[in-house]
């Protein structure tokens, strides 16, 4: 990096259009000052002016760079003020940040992606990334947990990924309503649906620490090899830049080395689903 | 081979006093109990302290300032040269400089500030009570990092070289001469090895550095949860630390960024936005200090992430000593 970049400093983006995804979290569309690169799951610093930043991997296609998407849980300080934001407000992005999803070496595999909640954020990502290199994948299976029905993010997106061949979606709720038709349980309770050949496959991961913890637990006891489970970590992630400290776990800032680190690699970390 | 440069004190002072004209000059200077860094002018240029140890503010609030806007133009000011700095301070910016111009990002406001300060060292030829440099393989006499490094010999101010624009600065500004000789290097020598001697005598039995990190890696809970029964999380220990440096970025109006010293040792520093925080108690945030110091930072950086300056022990309010924590560790 030249030495007169200023890496605390952020690019302008418009917010074009704010989409309701549940009760709780809204995908913003942010066209960028400057066309904007990043790897799927690669993470970026969202800042609302003069309130503050959070890091946010974005929702949509890595191919895409004239337009970015972030999908916000309202969850705390900031995300409230983001929640409250309109088309035509200005926000700022630094990044990309961190090591992303390694697709390459996902080829010739079949990949299954567990999803809890507001983690469908990055697999979306993720999704537009593998649909693009779908000839040289064997197969695409994708499990998502929520709590709710009306928790469920990106409706649309579950039957068009349905219409691609080697994909196949399935979903599930903890607690379902009176229309719901589909599977009721955690997210682990899909995987005995399945059929998967573990020698075969890679395993990716992302949402809430309990869901990760839980997920992981499982893909091991079905005998995922540890460095085929690939997690996505959240933590504190304030520079992004490998020097605030704030997301360190262990020897690891997880801004640099991760957000997307591999079950082997983590195994020997304390506290990594807190 | 060392080069060493001496120049009468008298006309040491009064080429400083010269030379703070154009430069912004900082000495460590009496001040009670512990010398002290103070932009030196005729009326305290008297009071610097030659070889005695460290300044009670460790060098790192030169380059790190408890807040800083990182987001506003680089104003053009005088050049900085700060003199007296014990090597333990010396030593610990070799851990800031990679953390901070880290060739992938790299900190400008750091990189300006450190490519326009002089450091003028000062070999220690006197010990504090808590000092232990050379438990850590760190000596009490700098030879790298910084430009100079200077020694009073009677009457006389002795220079030693360290690098070339350190030597630049004492033949442009200073009427020093170059000087060889058995007596110069043989006194050095001499005050040199009687207080690695003494730190060594008075730190018998505190384990090496990396025995440390083995006996904070394996140390189990209750070891933490006994000794950190009198931490109040103030964070002093951090504060007054030459190699902590984790910060907080603050946003402000217009997409401006403020960057404020942070510590691990305060409740949330890694909590996130949905509640879950690692070091939510207290004796995890006391072990996450030492496995930083001792483990973490050692195992990703080639500087070492605790010089054995002993700040953090006289900081202390509530006595925590970590020392003898290790030295009960290694029992």
């Amino acid at each position: 990096m030249p030495a007169d970049v200023n890496i605390y400093k952020a690019l302008r983006a418009e917010l074009t259009e704010v989409i309701t995804e549940s009760p709780l979290i809204k995908t913003f569309v942010l066209i960028p000052e400057k066309e904007f690169f990043f790897d799927t799951g690669q993470f970026i610093e969202l800042a609302v002016d003069g309130i503050g930043e959070a890091p946010f991997t974005p929702s949509s296609s890595p191919l895409v760079h004239d337009r970015l998407e972030v999908t916000v849980m309202k969850t705390g300080y900031v995300t409230e003020y983001m929640h409250n934001m309109k088309p035509g407000d200005m926000m700022g992005i630094r990044g990309p940040y961190g090591r992303g999803y390694p697709v390459e070496k996902f080829y010739g595999r079949e990949v299954l992606i567990l999803g809890g909640g507001c983690g469908l954020a990055p697999i979306r990502s993720l999704l537009y990334a593998l649909e693009h290199v779908v000839d040289k994948l064997e197969k695409v299976t994708l499990c998502y947990g929520s709590k709710t029905p009306s928790d469920c993010v990106y409706k649309p997106l579950f039957a068009r990924l349905n219409k691609i061949e080697k994909f196949e979606t399935y979903r599930t709720v903890d607690k379902p309503d009176e229309e719901w038709h589909e599977s009721v349980g955690v997210v682990t309770s899909l995987l005995n649906r399945i059929k998967i050949d573990i020698d075969k496959s890679v395993a990716v991961v992302c949402g809430p620490p309990i869901m990760m913890k839980f997920t992981t637990i499982r893909l091991l006891e079905m005998g995922y090899p540890e460095h085929q489970i690939y997690l996505s970590m959240e933590k504190n992630m304030s520079c992004g830049l490998g020097k605030c400290g704030h997301c360190m776990m262990g020897k690891f800032f997880v801004c640099k080395d991760g957000p997307v680190f591999t079950y082997n690699e983590l195994k020997d970390t304390p506290d990594i689903w807190k | 081979m060392n080069s060493y440069y001496s120049i009468k004190r008298e006309n040491w002072e009064a080429d400083l006093i010269k030379l703070s004209d154009l430069f912004g000059i900082y000495a460590a200077t009496e001040n009670g109990h512990l010398p002290e860094y103070e932009p030196v002018n005729t009326g305290n240029i008297g009071n610097m302290v030659y070889n005695r140890p460290k300044p009670s503010t460790p060098l790192k609030t030169f380059f790190l300032p408890v807040k800083e806007n990182v987001t506003e133009e680089i104003r053009p000011g005088k050049q900085r040269i700060i003199i007296g700095v014990p090597n333990c301070d010396v030593t610990a910016l070799r851990l800031l400089d990679e953390i901070y111009m880290d060739s992938s990002f790299e900190d400008m406001y750091y990189r300006h500030k450190r490519e326009n300060t002089y450091i003028i060292a000062s070999d220690c030829f006197d010990v504090l009570e808590h000092c232990h440099c050379v438990s850590y393989n760190v000596m009490p006499y700098a030879d790298s990092t910084a430009d100079l490094s200077i020694i009073l010999k009677g009457d006389d101010v002795i220079i030693r070289i360290i690098s070339g624009r350190g030597e630049q600065l004492i033949k442009d500004h200073f009427r020093a001469v170059p000087v060889t000789g058995k007596d110069i290097t043989s006194f050095i020598a001499t005050r040199q090895r009687e207080v690695v001697e003494i730190l060594s005598r008075m730190n018998k039995g505190l384990p090496d550095y990396i025995t440390t990190g083995d006996l904070v890696n394996s140390a189990d809970e209750k070891v933490w949860h006994h000794h950190s029964l009198r931490c109040v999380s103030c964070g002093a220990c951090t504060a007054i630390c030459p190699t902590c440096t984790c910060f907080l970025l603050i946003d402000k109006p217009g997409f401006h960024k403020l960057k404020q010293l942070d510590a691990c040792q305060y409740p949330g520093f890694e909590r996130v936005a949905g509640g879950e925080d690692s070091l939510a108690e207290l004796p995890k945030r006391f072990r996450n200090r030492y496995m930083c110091k001792y483990v973490w930072k050692p195992a990703r950086f080639s500087g070492i992430a605790c010089t054995g300056c002993g700040r953090c022990i006289e900081a202390c309010i509530g006595k925590i000593n970590k020392n003898e924590i290790f030295r009960e560790l290694a029992k």
